[in-house]
């Protein structure tokens, strides 16, 4: 899936975030964009969701325009793994099942050995699933994010911060796993390029925080 | 005519033992207890005591006196244009009550309580007291506003507990939108929160009633001559339709303000709230 903004200009709060930004990601490319805190890398992920509006300019994904007739067909097609997690309550499990009881996620709804291969992978004990999601670290609960992500089998995903509650193997696991996703677009952000792993992704500066 | 009912319609003759003038002055002058307590304690009170006291007192002087003529004259469509009056002051009061924007949820409101009200009211009056006049002021105007009261409780509950959640929990939200979540998928968590919320109160009145309190309605049919059966079948009935004009009023402002109250990409609007 290819993305393309095409002269985005934003403002939040008075403040200059945007200030005709073009860039294109090409369809299953692997990138890092890197910029300081507040330099709106959040904003530029929700952006593409359509959460936040810019003030002018337009964002191609896949060739289509996104805007109101478009939107939630293409966020079917994105998984977006946010900052500092917020899932709700209940259980890993529920909020598991709700994912896939959503209409368009039916069809990729996950059996145990999925789930508990992914929780293997990342470190997770099996019984993850009946823990309370209060009761997980902020670790745990960015990997329970990654893992959905990763079941909701989408072509685009958009990674927030995605590493940062992690220690450093991990971290350098999840970002060899989405670097080697065959065929997928990955746009991560992160306020470092240090990290273990992220050599695996294309590390670009476009967000320079001064507008 | 069921014998129930029967009875109930030999209360228009007034059963209960009048109050004259000089007992409700009687009545009045016990409040100078309170009040001296407060005035020795230095109590901040007094002043709201006095300004609600006359309020209730003029208030409900005027709908007595406005009751006698609605009753005497006995006209349909005045007695609904008295109950359309008392929807349109529900909505004016449940929006002020809550944090919401005033000429976003008006609309909404008002259908919302007109629908489950009226429906809920001529359900009861027609169907389940099976009056020939459905109209009746005595039935008409007096469910009316016990159905009215509570919904507009339930909806300043519901409908506010419903936007302040979604605008708290934005980020998971958000999330669910982004996970594929057709708008409606992703309130529902929000909706389910906020009927439960509207609806508690309900519940655990109808779970006490009996043991901790006798209700008003019943105490005063009661007083009024009714027999005890008669006063219980009507509590009864009425604790249920309450319930479920409070569940629908609450169901239908929610889904009648979505459209005005999200934006084509399933975003909260910028003004849902008040300024």
């Amino acid at each position: 899936m290819e993305v393309e903004l095409q002269d985005i200009r934003l403002s939040l709060g008075g403040q200059p975030l945007f200030n005709g930004l073009s860039y294109t990601f090409p369809a299953a490319s692997k990138t890092l964009l890197y910029g300081p805190s507040g330099s709106g890398k959040s904003t530029l992920l929700r952006l593409l969701l359509g959460f936040v509006p810019p003030d002018s300019g337009c964002i191609l994904i896949d060739g289509q325009l996104l805007g109101v007739d478009t939107v939630w067909a293409l966020r079917k097609r994105t998984a977006y793994v946010p900052q500092g997690v917020h899932l709700g309550e209940g259980k890993v499990a529920d909020f598991l099942e709700d994912l896939f009881s959503y209409q368009a996620n039916k069809h990729l709804a996950p059996d145990r050995e999925a789930i508990n291969a992914y929780f293997q992978q990342f470190q997770l004990p099996e019984n993850t699933l009946s823990k309370a999601i209060s009761q997980l670290s902020g670790g745990e609960r960015q990997r329970v994010a990654i893992i959905a992500a990763l079941l909701l089998d989408r072509e685009l995903y958009l990674l927030d911060e995605a590493t940062a509650a992690l220690d450093e193997a991990l971290q350098e696991e999840v970002t060899q796993h989405f670097a080697g996703l065959e065929g997928k677009t990955v746009i991560a952000v992160a306020h470092q390029t240090a990290a273990p792993g992220f050599d695996a992704l294309d590390i670009r500066t476009i967000l320079s925080g001064d507008g | 005519m069921t014998p129930w009912i029967s009875v109930l319609y030999c209360q228009v003759m007034d059963n209960a033992v009048p109050i004259p003038l000089w007992a409700m002055l009687l009545c009045y002058a016990l409040l100078l207890l309170p009040a001296a307590i407060a005035w020795y304690f230095r109590i901040p009170i007094l002043r709201r005591l006095g300004v609600a006291v006359l309020r209730m007192t003029v208030q409900l002087s005027l709908v007595g006196l406005a009751l006698v003529y609605l009753f005497r004259w006995e006209n349909w469509w005045l007695n609904l244009a008295w109950v359309v009056g008392m929807i349109v002051f529900a909505t004016f009061s449940a929006i002020n009550n809550s944090e919401l924007d005033y000429r976003r949820f008006f609309l909404p409101v008002l259908a919302a309580l007109g629908l489950s009200s009226l429906s809920i009211l001529f359900f009861f009056n027609g169907v389940l007291l099976d009056l020939d006049n459905v109209f009746s002021a005595q039935y008409l105007i007096v469910i009316g506003g016990m159905l009215l009261g509570n919904a507009l409780k339930g909806i300043v509950i519901g409908i506010s507990a419903f936007y302040q959640q979604v605008d708290q929990q934005r980020q998971q939200y958000r999330y669910h939108l982004a996970a594929g979540a057709s708008q409606w998928e992703a309130i529902i968590p929000f909706f389910r929160y906020s009927l439960k919320a509207a609806l508690n109160p309900s519940i655990a009145s109808m779970a006490t009633l009996g043991v901790v309190f006798l209700p008003g309605m019943m105490t005063g049919q009661i007083i009024g001559g009714s027999t005890p059966d008669t006063a219980i079948r009507y509590q009864l009935a009425i604790m249920v339709v309450v319930f479920v004009c409070i569940a629908l009023s609450v169901g239908l402002a929610i889904g009648f303000s979505l459209k005005r109250s999200f934006d084509g990409y399933g975003n909260l609007r910028v003004g849902v709230f008040k300024e």
